[in-house]
């Protein structure tokens, strides 16, 4: 085994982002979920009606979804909501990249999505039918409604992306997972397009009901706007969220070739394990800091010159903490940081890709948004966390975490276009 | 048209994102883009709605939605 040879040997890989779409319970659209995001005023959550009657009610949910008539009717019955949200994100995109599916080569467009449960709402509810209607009874929907793969598989179907498709999982970090495997397409010359991503709608009794059980959760049921409070002295848990995002990848000499508008570049992305414990930190964030110099290796910038980290920031006790310690730690005071999750929950599989769209929008408008909810940071973190309001200072180097159940960490590196 | 096609034209609206004002008697299901899958999914609903057994061959992607009523007609008197 050989410390010397770094992937920063290799010449740096920006992928241009070129399209953005998202669905999140602050908004359908990248920017009614921006506007929302930026302003950093309160958790987007309330009451779920499905989690009615289970100790873990409330979560943020995308409420207009079905009103919005983002997908087809004849296409909707049949599509778990955790497609549905992607389908509709991927088409945003798109139209925001310019890209034409109709005269493409769709054999070189890539689809990389991340989603850590799948059909789970699909699951539930044709588990039901199978224990009090029988076997035969149960939809013939079921698997391509439920497996993980599916959502992918269905933004081929509707736009001919014919290149390699798949979906990452690594549980929270998944949607992270997914843009840096994309980037590695368009980097290994496999694909010249890559629509990336993630999605998630698992907002069911069962599996928040086991998230609870777990203790992950925020308990602030009487007030779930100030629910989700990362970096605060009195978090205590994170809120759980759905929603998608869609990214439009492509290199960035294709991009400026075309004329496209170029949201932000992708630069940089490093992964690892924390070879730990299967849902705990490790609490020094070891194992996240390798996924985070690998991730500046890769795109050739030193520690010192990051200026903003998009924080994974769940708002639990321990992750909160670990990560302060890691960013203090390989990246110093210097980088203005912000969790998202205060506005949005935590959204799971889809997190790290909303986070991915949500820095490229912080480094695209030269705006950091501020952390909702942080009213006293605890003592023990020792980073400089953006609270209340927004800082217009046109970061140019940012970091996107994103740290998995299962001790699976994603680190992206983007930059100003 | 038969009270068993208005109902299965209900079924298809409800169900099967269709608008019920699409549907005419003449167009197949495979003009509707309802493949095997889901007509597996159509012949689960039909039970419940009309209680008889529709299997794998009793309706298919080229049929007509008439075609359709007139099988579940038949069944349905079968089972007087």
């Amino acid at each position: 085994m050989t410390s010397d040879r770094r992937p920063s040997d290799r010449r740096p890989s920006h992928a241009a982002v070129t399209g953005i779409g998202m669905v999140t319970a602050a908004g359908i659209g990248a920017e009614a979920a921006w506007r929302t995001v930026r302003a950093g005023g309160a958790t987007a959550a309330g009451p779920v009606p499905a989690l009615a009657g289970t100790p873990a009610d409330f979560g943020c949910a995308v409420t207009d979804f079905a009103r919005a008539g983002l997908v087809e009717r004849r296409k909707a019955w049949r599509l778990d909501r955790s497609s549905q949200f992607a389908l509709a994100a991927a088409k945003e995109a798109l139209d925001d990249s310019g890209l034409d599916p109709a005269t493409w080569d769709g054999a070189r467009v890539g689809v990389v999505l991340g989603s850590g449960i799948g059909g789970a709402a699909t699951w539930e509810k044709q588990h039901r039918v199978l224990l009090d209607q029988g076997a035969q009874k149960v939809s013939s929907l079921l698997i391509p409604m439920l497996a993980v793969n599916m959502a992918a598989g269905y933004v081929a179907m509707e736009c001919g992306a014919r290149g390699p498709n798949l979906v990452t999982a690594t549980a929270c970090a998944s949607g992270a997972t997914a843009v840096g495997v994309a980037r590695d397409l368009l980097r290994s010359g496999a694909c010249d397009v890559v629509i990336t991503g993630g999605t998630e709608a698992c907002l069911v009794p069962s599996i928040i009901s086991g998230f609870s059980q777990m203790g992950a959760l925020s308990t602030r049921r009487g007030e779930p706007h100030a629910a989700s409070r990362p970096f605060d002295r009195d978090r205590d848990g994170f809120v759980p969220a759905e929603g998608a995002a869609v990214l439009v990848l492509e290199r960035e000499a294709d991009a400026r070739a075309r004329g496209a508008r170029v949201h932000a570049l992708v630069s940089g992305y490093g992964a690892s394990a924390d070879a730990h414990n299967a849902t705990a930190p490790d609490p020094e964030g070891a194992g996240a800091e390798l996924a985070l110099r690998a991730a500046l290796a890769d795109a050739g910038i030193g520690p010192g010159d990051v200026d903003h980290v998009n924080a994974h920031g769940t708002s639990t006790p321990l992750n909160d903490l670990a990560e302060a310690k890691l960013i203090s730690r390989a990246l110093g005071d210097r980088p203005a940081v912000t969790s998202v999750k205060g506005v949005l929950g935590h959204a799971l599989g889809a997190a790290g890709a909303i986070e991915a769209a949500v820095t490229s929008m912080t480094l695209e408008h030269g705006f950091v948004p501020p952390t909702a909810n942080l009213d006293s940071q605890d003592a023990r973190i020792e980073i400089d966390v953006v609270s209340k309001v927004g800082r217009d200072t046109r970061p140019e180097v940012a970091i996107s975490n994103s740290f998995g159940f299962g001790g699976q960490n994603a680190v992206l590196v983007l930059t100003r276009a | 048209m038969s009270d068993v096609y208005e109902r299965l034209v209900a079924l298809l609206a409800e169900g099967f994102g269709l608008e019920a004002g699409e549907i005419e008697p003449e167009l197949t299901f495979s003009e509707l883009e309802m493949d095997s899958l889901a007509l597996v999914e159509l012949g689960l609903t039909a039970q419940q709605e009309f209680g008889v057994t529709l299997a794998d061959e009793d309706i298919q992607s080229g049929d007509t939605i008439a075609q359709a009523a007139k099988t579940i007609e038949a069944k349905t008197a079968g089972l007087g």
